[in-house]
């Protein structure tokens, strides 16, 4: 569910709506037209509405795990790093750091003079509470894996801050982009989930909180103390409108300035020389991939060549033009295309029903009953797949893929659930045949919550029981080393092994489309997405439409 | 017997010289035989999905255009009319033998029977019936079957009242007298004598009933926990067409105007119905 959003991206999470706002080579479809016009010098002031499809549970990041709450975490809080717009590691709490020659020692420097937005001064001993809360089991956490594997963390004084592992351990820089709490807030309560600051939030960000009315929006005014100085707008105004019509419908009348568009808004609806006026559109790959999962003790899906079969009966391109109408790219393995870690070399599974009638002939799938649905000792070849309610795309997917198994005698029940129930009664109950979902794609590579085989428990993210002596190795050798070509080569073998296994059939990587009203400046698309830069937009004087009382 | 075709013929005269109730006959006749013979009206096959014609207007080859998956928009709401046919006879006949045998059973005992049936019946009645059916659905997964039997269970209240009045005027009349003179016990009372008697303000409320459960299930189906896609209903077909409502009007028009003219349909059907079995009732 989280993804990488406004400032950092943290561990792998279930997507609960693919893709918005993300990270990515970014493209920008045409210059501002009014550019030329009137003097483009950053100024202070003025407004930014932004649409939200989900409200948001809270704003401590680390006992929430939906989008919507990182998002507004991302405005109040700061972790000690955060990816820069080329999706490279920069600090932000902390100036810098070493680690020590064996990889086992990271050292923060700590900036100074940071002040938490009540004025109580930033220093080690909240990194260092932040730390202690991250492990402590009263903590309902979903990211503390990164944190259980420091051996001992220590604050010499109040700037720096000491983390050591036990062993090299590569996604441990990534994992202090954790916001970092205010100790002297949040001392007294042993479970933070249940303090006040969850509601109302005092960080060291770029933005305070204002006010937040559940189910109608998120108020943020411009920190005037911020460290890298007072961001240029001088107030966020999120609002959560739970339809994507009806938010593109306030999009255009004004009443929300930036959200991400849906690929038939993006394809059919924002064409017109006017739209593209007011609105600068971008594209980009989205770091997120929609994939068909199955219960791998499921009596059906336990052979391989089955779920090889599904693979090659999964019309990919008729997904990407039915689904995304285009804008989009087939999935090989859980990595985005074009970064580091992703293998363009592997086994492919081409829209192919004979091969895949003949991979289920091999597994024992011959006879078929009058409605022409295979059948084997005596059961017909028919399972349910779940997916979350309200996500279009999902539901869309699963008719194309409905009728994709049909075409080699499978038949395939859909049925959606509304999202709590679904992560509560299915996922965690690992009650369910198949599932169509997404995971949003984190930076740093190392997917060991989703695919190791320890990770089976309850509530743990290897829900489909993936089990793999080798992926097992791969993955600790790959998360035990800083060295990138030797992380490569375990993250290559990887996905050739998912590739051949297929615990998932991997669809489609989803381009974002986020669109912005073209008042706003300064947005430069990068690799991560355009809103990295975030507290650098503006809105020229002449086009300011808000004023904002200080 | 030759006297209650009599009264047959003279029904049928007065429903057919009513003309919005006949013209409503008319369309529930229609979208009848739709539901019953979805072949005649299309060769299409609602499932089908075409990634290469997605949201194409109305064109010769999908009279009435596809939706954002390809799929032909007259098929769908040909298809479409079996689920709002089924749902409606189906929870409508729930709702009438529910609140047949209730109606029956206070009405023809009357004291403590009566009191108890009448105030679970009232106590049934402060619900808002949508928000129940809402609850019960969050709790039970929602399918066809189900809604039908929400939509029924729900349902039968006004149609229990009904009977009961029915039913206690019916037992007080001579010919309830005379038979129970003759000898008849409480049975034979109630099926040969109250029942027939009762049939037409029942038959009125049931065809009324239809019209009613079609807009839930739509209303249902819209709001995303009706009939799930893929099966198209009137009802999921339009939250479709919402989103793309701008520009796909056609999404949202058509099975739009199916709703209208069925419900329209049942409504002045039923109105002709009362009109004619009780001519004192008209124009009220």
């Amino acid at each position: 569910m989280r993804r990488p959003s406004r400032r950092f991206a943290a561990l792998p999470a279930l997507a609960l709506f693919a893709v918005l706002a993300g990270c990515g080579g970014g493209k920008k479809e045409a210059p501002p037209d009014n550019a030329a016009s009137v003097p483009d010098v950053p100024a202070y002031g003025d407004m930014i509405v932004e649409g939200s499809i989900g409200d948001i549970s809270g704003f401590l990041s680390a006992v929430t795990s939906d989008s919507a709450s990182h998002a507004a975490a991302g405005y109040v809080f700061n972790g000690l790093v955060r990816y820069d717009k080329d999706l490279k590691l920069e600090g932000a709490l902390a100036e810098s750091w070493t680690i020590s020659p064996d990889g086992k020692k990271i050292t923060f420097h700590l900036r100074r003079n940071v002040k938490w937005q009540d004025g109580a001064p930033f220093t080690s001993s909240d990194v260092m509470f932040t730390y202690r809360r991250m492990i402590d089991p009263n903590t309902p956490t979903a990211y503390g894996d990164a944190f259980k594997q420091v051996k001992r963390a220590s604050a010499p004084d109040p700037f720096t801050f000491v983390a050591e592992y036990a062993r090299p351990f590569a996604p441990a820089l990534e994992s202090w982009g954790m916001d970092i709490l205010p100790k002297h807030l949040l001392e007294k309560y042993p479970d933070i989930s249940k303090s006040p600051l969850n509601k109302k939030p005092v960080g060291t960000g770029p933005y305070r909180f204002v006010e937040w009315r559940a189910g109608e929006k998120v108020v943020f005014d411009a920190n005037p103390d911020y460290f890298e100085g007072k961001p240029y707008i001088a107030r966020v105004i999120t609002r959560i409108i739970p339809d994507q019509a009806t938010m593109f419908l306030e999009l255009k009348s004004g009443g929300v300035d930036t959200m991400d568009l849906t690929p038939p808004q993006y394809a059919r609806q924002t064409e017109t020389a006017e739209f593209k006026k007011s609105f600068n559109r971008y594209k980009y790959t989205a770091s997120a991939f929609t994939y068909l999962g199955f219960r791998l003790s499921h009596p059906f899906f336990r052979d391989k060549r089955v779920r090889q079969a599904i693979a090659y009966a999964s019309d990919k391109k008729a997904l990407i033009d039915g689904v995304l109408l285009g804008l989009g790219q087939e999935a090989t393995g859980p990595y985005k295309p074009g970064t580091w870690a992703y293998n363009p070399n592997v086994r492919k599974y081409p829209h192919d029903p004979a091969r895949a009638k003949a991979l289920l002939a091999e597994a024992g799938w011959k006879e078929k009953d009058k409605d022409g649905v295979l059948r084997k000792d005596g059961r017909t070849f028919e399972f349910t797949v779940l997916t979350n309610a309200g996500n279009e795309a999902r539901a869309k997917t699963a008719a194309i893929l409905q009728q994709n198994l049909a075409e080699v005698g499978i038949r395939m029940r859909i049925r959606t659930v509304e999202w709590a129930a679904f992560i509560n009664q299915f996922i965690d109950k690992r009650d369910f045949d198949a599932v169509i979902l997404g995971w949003s794609i984190s930076p740093d590579p190392d997917q060991y919550v989703i695919w190791h085989s320890s990770m089976t428990g309850p509530k743990e993210l290897n829900f489909v029981g993936f089990a793999n002596p080798e992926v097992d190795k791969l993955l600790e050798e790959g998360r035990s080393t800083f060295d990138t070509e030797k992380r490569k080569k375990a993250y290559f073998r990887i996905q050739e092994i998912l590739a051949e296994e297929q615990p998932y059939v991997f669809l489609f990587v989803p381009d974002a489309l986020p669109v912005v009203q073209s008042r706003f400046h300064g947005i430069r698309p990068a690799l991560a997405g355009i809103s990295y830069n975030f507290n650098k937009w503006y809105v020229p004087k002449a086009l300011q439409k808000h004023r904002i009382e200080p | 017997m030759s006297g209650s075709r009599d009264i047959g013929r003279d029904f049928a005269r007065r429903l057919l010289r009513n003309r919005l109730a006949a013209a409503g006959g008319l369309v529930v006749v229609f979208f009848f035989l739709v539901a019953a013979f979805p072949a005649l009206f299309t060769s299409q096959n609602p499932d089908r999905i075409d990634v290469a014609n997605i949201l194409r207007p109305p064109s010769a080859a999908h009279p009435l255009g596809t939706d954002d998956l390809g799929r032909d928009v007259l098929a769908r709401v040909v298809y479409g009319a079996r689920v709002s046919m089924k749902v409606g006879f189906v929870a409508v006949g729930i709702a009438t033998a529910i609140g047949l045998v209730l109606g029956l059973l206070a009405g023809f005992h009357g004291g403590r029977v009566d009191a108890v049936l009448m105030r679970f019946v009232d106590i049934m009645l402060c619900f808002p019936t949508f928000f129940l059916i809402l609850a019960a659905i969050a709790f039970l997964s929602p399918s066809i079957v189900i809604i039908m039997a929400v939509i029924g269970l729900t349902g039968w209240m006004g149609v229990a009242r009904l009977v009961r009045a029915e039913t206690l005027s019916l037992k007080e009349r001579d010919f309830v007298a005379a038979a129970r003179a003759q000898g008849a016990g409480d049975a034979r009372i109630i099926f040969r004598h109250i029942l027939p008697n009762a049939l037409a303000p029942i038959l009125v409320a049931a065809t009324l009933g239809v019209a009613g459960a079609i807009l839930t299930e739509s209303a249902l189906s819209f709001l995303g926990i009706g009939v799930q896609p893929p099966t198209p209903s009137w009802g999921n077909i339009l939250t479709v067409g919402k989103n793309y409502i701008e520009f796909a009007w056609w999404l949202s028009l058509f099975p739009g105007l199916a709703i209208l003219f069925t419900v329209l349909g049942y409504n002045l059907l039923g109105e002709g119905i009362r009109d004619a079995v009780d001519p004192r009732l008209k124009g009220r």
